[in-house]
């Protein structure tokens, strides 16, 4: 019994050696471009100009000294920006999640299809007449042009996938906490809160990702250098520095680091939300 | 819907079950306010504002359907951004169907847990590294001088093969198309893995006492059971396609002579380079009812599969 259970596993043991193989290569060359972005980030001109993708010796650091000087500026803001709007996205999306899951009222469901209706509207449509809304209300330059519109949008999406996990729940633990005189705002905070902890790590994840790699909008709203976003800067960052490869893959490389970061701490989150089924149509 | 103790009473009147509902209501304050002022009220604009030749500052002349008159009969650009839309569209559909479908299988076929979660990792990290980045990167490498493209092929004796491929009209195209080979698409493969994870065990293994082979269950159980998932990321993917112009922005602005336009650019070109508003608005309302087509074909076709 042991025996055949010991070459069995041996078996799907070269199989998986394969299985890996493939996906090695597969995934090895997706990350290819990040690895020569690594090795070119220390390298000075004339270094690159004798062995443009091996790595060359001696390392030179300062690029990444210098490009931070300039992107630190670009990541600052765009911490600031992204935060501003996940807490938004995530204070005024539960709040709408539990109203809209949880308490009765006369006209829920036609509010509610006010809000997914919106799902169907492409940014496309609303980037012209919301250009010219953020101008006329005088917030271009500011990171009020940002933040406003990143919120009201992103709300929707995460209105959406916290209402589902919400009716999810089992009715009675709303049902018994009102029976013991609990009001709906601390329906709210001490059950609907704590419980979909994982839900809202996810809609936070996402919504961080979108207004972090949206390029087209703050380039159009933000012209002040100083206040730009991290995708806009780091584009025009290229088209200035095309030619000092060292330093610009410095910059993109430092660019990249804070959602590795934030990776690092949700992946479990991020994962299991994906594959947990929880985002469906 | 579980029919639970509703708050507002159905037996009160309408007006008590306002009353009651308040906290509700007042909860969904902030967000409608937002919605309504940043959403709804620039969505409407955009429609209204697509049947005016219209520039900011200057008067609005309502030119009824005009604008998209001229987009379909004269506009040679706005057409041939609809064909490269297509050919981009159709590509990011195969590619992320295929690719992800492939490794969506390896994952869950691989018996140690341990290389599955590395491999889970790996496949997910381009997500997390900035789009610009990777923008920026493949920029390089299609570069014509110091491109590792064309070093590669310098390296192996193609010298003739070398070109500035998103300089040139005839690569362009596909230069954009085929960036971030091999594709890997982190978040597709996590769609696809969810569907194959919970197909039930016993449903496996019923075929295989039955004496299927891994290929066999591939092609006849759990192929069938996904199509959920393959139809949810076709829709998605074309539908991003649809509205998609970062990409065509940061690399080559819609040129060379126009052999990258897609229609959110030459969108974002009428608007904000020429001044030419109202018809620009038109492309925002022609792609807004393409997507709304492929929402319903997606509501009507697409339904989650029940075991």
């Amino acid at each position: 019994m042991a025996a055949a259970t010991v070459t069995s596993e041996r078996r799907f043991q070269i199989h998986d050696f394969w299985r890996a193989f493939v996906l090695a290569i597969l995934c090895g060359l997706q990350l290819l471009p990040l690895l020569m972005a690594f090795f070119i980030s220390f390298k000075t001109i004339p270094q690159f100009s004798r062995v443009p993708f091996l790595p060359t010796l001696p390392l030179h650091w300062e690029n990444y000294l210098s490009a931070w000087e300039i992107v630190r500026l670009f990541l600052f803001n765009t911490v600031f920006v992204s935060g501003l709007t996940v807490v938004g996205v995530l204070v005024l999306g539960s709040l709408a999640a539990y109203s809209f899951a949880i308490l009765r009222y006369p006209g829920r469901e036609f509010l509610f299809y006010l809000v997914l209706a919106l799902m169907m509207v492409p940014a496309t449509l609303t980037l012209i007449p919301s250009f010219v809304l953020v101008k006329n209300l005088q917030l271009l330059n500011t990171r009020w042009s940002l933040i406003l519109p990143w919120i009201a949008s992103g709300q929707v999406f995460a209105i959406f996938i916290l209402r589902t996990y919400l009716q999810s729940l089992p009715g009675e633990l709303f049902d018994a906490a009102r029976i013991d005189g609990a009001s709906e705002w601390q329906g709210y905070f001490m059950i609907a809160l704590p419980m979909s902890k994982s839900m809202l790590g996810v809609a936070a994840i996402l919504n961080v990702l979108g207004t972090w790699n949206n390029l087209i909008w703050p380039a159009l709203t933000i012209s002040h250098l100083e206040r730009q976003t991290l995708t806009p800067g780091l584009w025009s960052y290229q088209v200035e520095n095309f030619t000092r490869y060292g330093f610009l893959m410095a910059g993109l490389l430092i660019g990249s680091i804070p959602l590795i970061v934030l990776f690092f701490f949700t992946s479990r989150w991020f994962v299991e939300g994906l594959t947990s089924g929880a985002i469906k149509v | 819907m579980a029919a639970r103790p509703a708050l507002g009473n159905s037996k009160d009147s309408l007006l008590l079950q306002v009353w009651k509902g308040r906290t509700g209501y007042l909860m969904l304050v902030p967000t409608m306010v937002l919605l309504g002022v940043f959403m709804y009220y620039p969505a409407f604009l955009g429609l209204y504002r697509s049947l005016f030749d219209w520039a900011p500052g200057l008067d609005a002349d309502f030119v009824g359907l005009g604008n998209f008159v001229k987009l379909f009969t004269k506009d040679k650009v706005f057409q041939q951004s609809m064909g490269n839309m297509l050919q981009l569209s159709l590509w990011y559909v195969l590619s992320t169907v295929f690719v992800s479908l492939f490794v969506a299988i390896l994952l869950h076929r691989m018996i140690s847990q341990r290389l599955k979660y590395l491999y889970r990792f790996l496949a997910i990290l381009p997500v997390i590294i900035p789009g610009i980045v990777l923008l920026m990167l493949w920029k390089f490498i299609y570069d014509a001088t110091v491109g590792p493209l064309n070093m590669l092929l310098i390296a192996f004796g193609l010298e003739e093969w070398t070109r500035a491929w998103l300089a040139n009209p005839n690569t362009a195209l596909y230069a954009v198309m085929l960036r971030n080979f091999p594709w890997v698409d982190g978040v597709a493969i996590l769609i696809l893995l969810a569907g194959l994870q919970v197909i039930p065990q016993e449903i496996i293994e019923s075929a295989r006492i039955d004496g299927a082979t891994n290929w066999r269950i591939l092609r006849s159980v759990e192929f069938p059971l996904i199509t959920g998932q393959i139809k949810l990321l076709t829709v998605l993917t074309i539908m991003w396609g649809v509205q998609e112009f970062t990409a065509v922005f940061a690399m080559t602005q819609g040129g060379p002579i126009n052999k990258t336009m897609v229609p959110g650019m030459w969108m974002f070109w009428n608007a904000f380079r020429i001044n030419k508003m109202g018809y620009a608005a038109a492309i925002g309302v022609i792609l807004f009812v393409l997507t709304l087509i492929l929402t319903l074909i997606n509501m009507k076709y697409i339904t989650t599969q029940e075991y």
